[in-house]
């Protein structure tokens, strides 16, 4: 994994996210204020501006993104992104080129992060649980095709499993039963983003 | 809508260039960003104290910068968060390298991205510390303290902090004179009438003429009960009952009040309402030790009112009277 893999998959989600953001805000919208399609694609757009400036160190760039973001967004996915690429950032510090099988690793240390900083738990029906089933199910992956298949497997797999249980955090539990037979829209961008790297 | 306005998507940026030009001794504009700072932030070696949130609360968020008070505030579009970018950029505004407090209302959006501003601002090497405001007690019990919202307590916090920063404290100290001053603050509120977000055009919730809601948060969250429009009398009695149930002080002790205009209701009405605080206060044998009444902490023009109380020891009380000024008002 080299920045030029990073500069890869920014402009794959950002071709994604020009495709799929009117479903993401129409999706949200049932339960929140309807900007998650709009803030990522918003996010994403900025990435995709800086991506040819970034360092070579993966984590002075992954940190540089994560400013990025918080730059055009205040939302709650927003911050959650940035705060994934800071704690992705601190196990990248002065690398330029990582291991594939590294990336499971990465996204274990994530999860905690994201719980703090959403104040949620695991089974909360949100973004984590996918990107937690991702962590599991790549572990000991090194090809970075196998990585991406994999990671869009788990995300399926976790909708599919939360689609039936009620939400418990955030603005969704406040719909509560209502959340039942629902994909999280969290989720569901995760989807896109991870489809986007196949 | 009938606002006095230009463009609603700029509502919050016109007001705070127009602060900063009427009180340019008090406000400054950091860079591009819509954070705000003293002229003379960030001072050396004291520690910088940052607060923010959504606009439509004048005087809180910004109105509170100023000697004695907050370095520096990061604010969003109305009742929006500002950015995490923002607030790391009014941490560093804030910081003369003592460290800095974040003392802001919990809010999700505003919690979140100011922890996300301390991880930006640790990675430049400032070190940070957090109090969060949680004093409405309509919205949750007391054995859930820490999901309450922040609202008018924020006004004696800022007042408090603002005073143990400016007799040079350190980070540590000021920190617990803040949670302190944040522990104590109890505030109850009452809405009349709704107010309308530029930005969306309609009013955030309906009251009809003759209802009250007792108990709703300032960006018009449900509160605890709606009914018909009562005498200022028991209006203040609802609003005062919960504040002395929670605190449940002894006898003897002085408290700092706060009858705050959530924006349209005028002072003379805070005033009557007043009158019955003040027997209450009397007949639970607590004495006022520091008072204000007036438009401290607004909803835009929503009609009503809340009252904030806040236990006093010899250190709280102190920091209230420290000398301390901004453009809308001085102790």
């Amino acid at each position: 994994m080299t920045i030029d893999s990073i500069r890869q998959a920014i402009g794959s989600i950002f071709r994604a996210m020009e495709a799929h953001h009117q479903e993401l805000n129409e999706l949200d919208g049932k339960l929140g204020d309807g900007d998650l399609g709009v803030t990522l694609l918003k996010a994403f757009t900025e990435l995709e501006r800086l991506k040819g400036g970034l360092p070579e160190d993966l984590g002075q760039a992954l940190m540089q993104c994560a400013s990025a973001v918080t730059k055009v967004s205040s939302s709650s996915f927003g911050t959650l992104l940035a705060t994934g690429l800071i704690t992705s950032a601190k196990s990248l510090r002065g690398i330029t080129a990582a291991e594939w099988d590294k990336t499971a690793g990465i996204l274990e240390s994530v999860v905690p992060a994201l719980l703090a900083r959403g104040k949620s738990s695991l089974g909360d029906k949100t973004v984590v649980d996918a990107l937690a089933a991702i962590s599991k199910d790549i572990a000991g992956q090194s090809d970075p095709e196998k990585i991406a298949q994999g990671a869009a497997a788990a995300v399926e797999r976790t909708l599919n499993e939360f689609r039936e249980k009620p939400a418990k955090v955030g603005r969704a539990r406040i719909f509560g039963e209502r959340t039942i037979g629902m994909d999280d829209p969290g989720m569901v961008a995760l989807q896109v983003m991870v489809n986007a790297l196949t | 809508m009938k606002k006095i306005l230009n463009d609603p998507s700029t509502y919050a940026e016109e007001t705070i260039d127009g602060l900063c030009r009427a009180y340019p001794q008090y406000y400054k504009r950091v860079g591009l960003e819509r954070v705000i700072a003293r002229p003379d932030a960030p001072r050396k070696g004291k520690v910088g104290i940052v607060s923010g949130g959504g606009s439509g609360h004048l005087p809180i968020f910004t109105g509170y910068v100023g000697p004695g008070f907050l370095d520096a505030v990061a604010i969003g579009d109305v009742f929006a968060s500002p950015s995490a970018d923002e607030m790391a950029t009014a941490m560093r505004a804030a910081d003369g390298g003592a460290g800095v407090l974040r003392l802001y209302g919990n809010y999700g959006g505003d919690v979140m991205n100011f922890d996300l501003a301390g991880d930006l601002a640790e990675a430049d090497g400032i070190s940070s510390t957090t109090v969060l405001l949680a004093d409405d007690v309509a919205s949750a019990r007391l054995a859930e303290r820490e999901k309450r919202r922040g609202v008018a307590g924020m006004v004696f916090a800022f007042k408090i902090a603002g005073a143990a920063a400016e007799n040079m404290l350190d980070l540590q100290e000021v920190t617990r004179v803040a949670q302190k001053a944040a522990d104590g603050c109890r505030t109850m509120g009452v809405a009349l009438s709704p107010c309308t977000v530029p930005q969306v055009g309609k009013p955030t919730f309906q009251l009809s003429e003759d209802e009250m809601e007792i108990g709703m948060g300032i960006h018009g969250e449900p509160g605890v009960k709606r009914g018909p429009l009562q005498t200022a009398d028991r209006i203040a009695d609802a609003m005062i009952d919960p504040l002395l149930a929670d605190l449940s002080l002894p006898r003897g002790e002085q408290v700092a009040i706060l009858v705050n205009s959530l924006g349209a209701t005028p002072t003379e009405e805070l005033f009557i309402l007043y009158n019955r605080f003040h027997a209450r206060l009397t007949d639970a044998g607590l004495a006022a030790g520091f008072t204000l009444v007036g438009r401290y902490a607004t909803s835009m023009e929503m009609s009503g009112a809340s009252i904030t109380l806040l236990p006093l020891d010899a250190e709280l009380s102190k920091y209230l009277r420290a000398p301390a000024e901004c453009g809308f008002w001085k102790v």
